[in-house]
């Protein structure tokens, strides 16, 4: 089992989330793909995690798996376990509740909220905003009709939502990009979650209105003392919204830490190309540094370390010989490459 | 400055109508994408062009393309010793035309043909222009797949067999096929992962040095536009209200819209303070476009003369234009 996830997790009251060993299966026509393997992280109370990965990192499935959201033909790890606190105090594994129990119900939009990347996609556009918030307050907060488009009609003023007694009435085409994406935070919030899963949230905004939605979830972070997951593609937003971060790289954390830490001293060779790799607004016409090779698709999979094909630090016999291990960083996080992992084969 | 200069488009206005509907259905108003613009593109530079959704950057695009006709104006096009006219060209004209200017579009996905082989795609712009016979064109395919960094043992293959990446270097190889002068990157790279664009937009900064092409270079990524940039103009609700060279668009903007937008941009260092420019609301439909100034429904700095009159296209600085009653006012550090 992972470092990370060896820490005495279970007694710390102040974890809302803490995911051990989570691994995803799909089997395809082509076969039996694995695009999570072994990933374990905590999200502490009132605090943001931030996920930041590119494609087929494995990023959105993971989350998708703590609402039991994954298509019936993929399957979680037989030792994968998914610890969650409720509500009321006490924890769950949600890793063996089947998909359609009513516990995971109650907690899918109940205890755990979601927003998604496309606001229109998100809302069924032939009912009313009011309408579909409605329902979900309803079902997660016992509330008669009156009451809950009073807290319906409550929220799209606290997400900033001008006129929020006639916007509530509106059909989700009725509105713009920004707003609607207010309105999915506004719904996800409405039943006061636990933890709030943002799953690429601000990536199809323009940075005007990204601004505006960043502050606005930091603000009602504040107010609602609630955990958030965040995952996007971009370490400026990452930078700004998340305390702690996990790199993810084809179906890994491959580094983990603070955020500042993880930014101002990168551990793993991935996480240091990466951000090599970013323009700035800073160094104007700059000759950008790539991380040479493409991201391999989920068939090909590399042995050993996902990223040693792609690595300038690659040891032959090494690296794609085994998994290295995780290693614990002076700034509290970990990372996982044989640059620091003096030896042994990893799980 | 650049001495030369490719392309002049003058007062290009692209409108289009918004109808009742039905066969006879009557304009009942126009939404205008482009609201009469002007500027020059040099020989050899990239004129980076940035704005948000619905300001209009695609049309400016696509009407110098002459891939839609222009409402009015002019895009006047140097080359071959002479000027052309896009805007007033048709038929053959426009056909024959067309090798000087391509375009490479944002999804490497939907905009490769998935039933032709890597060959025929790259080979299909030398086919319109009748470039010569097949072993000439197999020739001229596979130097310019090298080029562009392609494997050409895989000229075979079929996209789906490619990376997002690969898929957008044969993108680009398509378009300097037929070895054109100017190329719109609309959003060419915003659809790669960090990692990948990084490595294209090296490749199109190479083959710019080594070809001399000109780019229009559209993207909503103020970052990738400051790296790749010669000049960069900025557009909001189909106007232009900033132009300069890059340095000074980044380190001296004049235009309150510019300066937000820069605002806006999450920079990665969680020690500096994150304090973007608050500008209330969303942009304006551009069917009902706001009075006088188009920004000041959202413009912190707003007065009454900026709702009433709009404000002139004018040389602030050498090189600099600017439309902003009070750029010089606003010139202060923010």
């Amino acid at each position: 089992m992972d470092a990370i996830a060896q820490a005495d997790s279970g007694l710390d009251q102040d974890l809302v989330l803490d995911v051990r060993n989570l691994q995803i299966s799909f089997r395809t026509d082509e076969g039996l793909i694995t695009p999570v393997d072994g990933v374990s992280f905590q999200v502490r109370k009132g605090t943001t995690l931030g996920i930041v990965g590119e494609s087929g990192s494995g990023k959105s499935v993971s989350t998708k798996a703590l609402m039991k959201l994954l298509p019936k033909t993929s399957s979680i790890g037989a030792e994968s376990q998914l610890w969650f606190r409720k509500k009321d105090g006490s924890m769950i594994d949600i890793a063996p509740v089947p998909p359609d129990s009513a516990e995971i119900r109650h907690i899918r939009g109940g205890e755990m909220g979601m927003i998604f990347q496309e606001p229109m996609a998100s809302f069924s556009p032939v009912w009313t905003v009011g309408n579909q918030m409605m329902e979900s307050i309803r079902l997660h907060r016992n509330a008669g009709k009156a009451e809950a488009r009073d807290i319906a009609v409550d929220m799209l003023d606290r997400v900033g939502i001008s006129n929020p007694a006639l916007r509530v009435d509106q059909y989700p085409h009725e509105m713009s990009g920004g707003m609607r994406q207010r309105c999915m935070i506004a719904l996800a919030l409405s039943t006061n979650p636990n933890l709030l899963i943002a799953d690429e949230p601000t990536t199809a905004l323009d940075v005007t209105i990204q601004a505006q939605i960043l502050e606005l979830m930091a603000e009602l972070q504040n107010a609602l003392h609630m955990s958030i997951i965040f995952i996007t593609h971009d370490m400026g937003v990452i930078a700004h919204i998340a305390d702690d971060v996990a790199v993810m790289y084809l179906g890994r954390i491959v580094e983990y830490g603070p955020t500042a830490e993880v930014i101002h001293n990168p551990r793993h060779p991935y996480t240091r190309g990466l951000l090599a790799a970013l323009p700035s607004l800073d160094e104007l016409k700059r000759r950008l540094t790539p991380v040479g090779g493409d991201i391999p698709g989920p068939m090909e999979r590399p042995r050993g370390c996902p990223f040693h094909p792609r690595c300038a630090e690659f040891k032959p016999g090494v690296c794609n010989a085994a998994i290295p291990r995780y290693t614990p960083t002076a700034g509290g996080g970990a990372v996982s490459c044989f640059l620091y992992d003096d030896g042994g084969a990893g799980s | 400055m650049t001495d030369a200069k490719l392309l002049e488009v003058k007062n290009l206005k692209v409108h289009f109508g918004i109808g009742t509907g039905g066969l006879f259905g009557k304009a009942v108003g126009a939404i205008k994408a482009v609201d009469d613009i002007s500027f020059e593109i040099g020989r050899g530079e990239t004129l980076g062009l940035v704005g948000e959704s619905g300001s209009g950057k695609t049309t400016v695009g696509r009407a110098i393309l002459r891939a839609l006709s222009p409402t009015a104006g002019e895009v006047l096009f140097h080359t071959n010793g002479g000027v052309t006219d896009v805007t007033q060209l048709s038929g053959k004209a426009l056909f024959r035309f067309r090798k000087h200017m391509q375009l490479i579009f944002q999804d490497p996905y939907s905009s490769l043909n998935p039933r032709m082989t890597v060959r025929d795609i790259i080979a299909e712009p030398l086919e319109c222009q009748n470039f010569g016979s097949r072993a000439e064109i197999d020739e001229r395919v596979r130097e310019i797949a090298a080029k562009c960094k392609l494997n050409v043992e895989h000229l075979r293959r079929f996209p789906h067999a490619f990376s997002g990446g690969q898929r957008q270097r044969i993108c680009i190889a398509r378009a300097l096929a037929a070895s054109p002068e100017f190329i719109v990157c609309d959003e060419s790279v915003s659809a790669l992962d960090v990692s990948i664009q990084a490595e294209v937009l090296n490749l199109l900064m190479d083959l710019q040095q080594e070809l001399g092409l000109t780019y229009l270079f559209i993207a909503h990524d103020l970052s990738v536009v400051a790296q790749i940039s010669t000049r960069v103009a900025v557009m909001y609700v189909g106007r232009l209200v900033e132009f300069a060279p890059t340095e000074k668009i980044f380190f001296g903007p004049k235009h309150p819209y510019t300066k937000a937008l820069l605002s806006a941009v999450p920079i990665v260092d969680p020690d500096k303070e994150f304090d973007p420019m608050r500008l209330e609301g969303e942009i304006p439909n551009p069917a009902n476009v706001p009075s006088g100034c188009r920004f000041h429904t959202r413009c912190p700095f707003a007065q009454d003369r900026c709702r009433s009159e709009t404000p002139a296209w004018r040389e602030i600085d050498d090189d600099h234009f600017v439309a902003c009653h009070f750029a010089e006012d606003l010139a202060a550090p923010h």
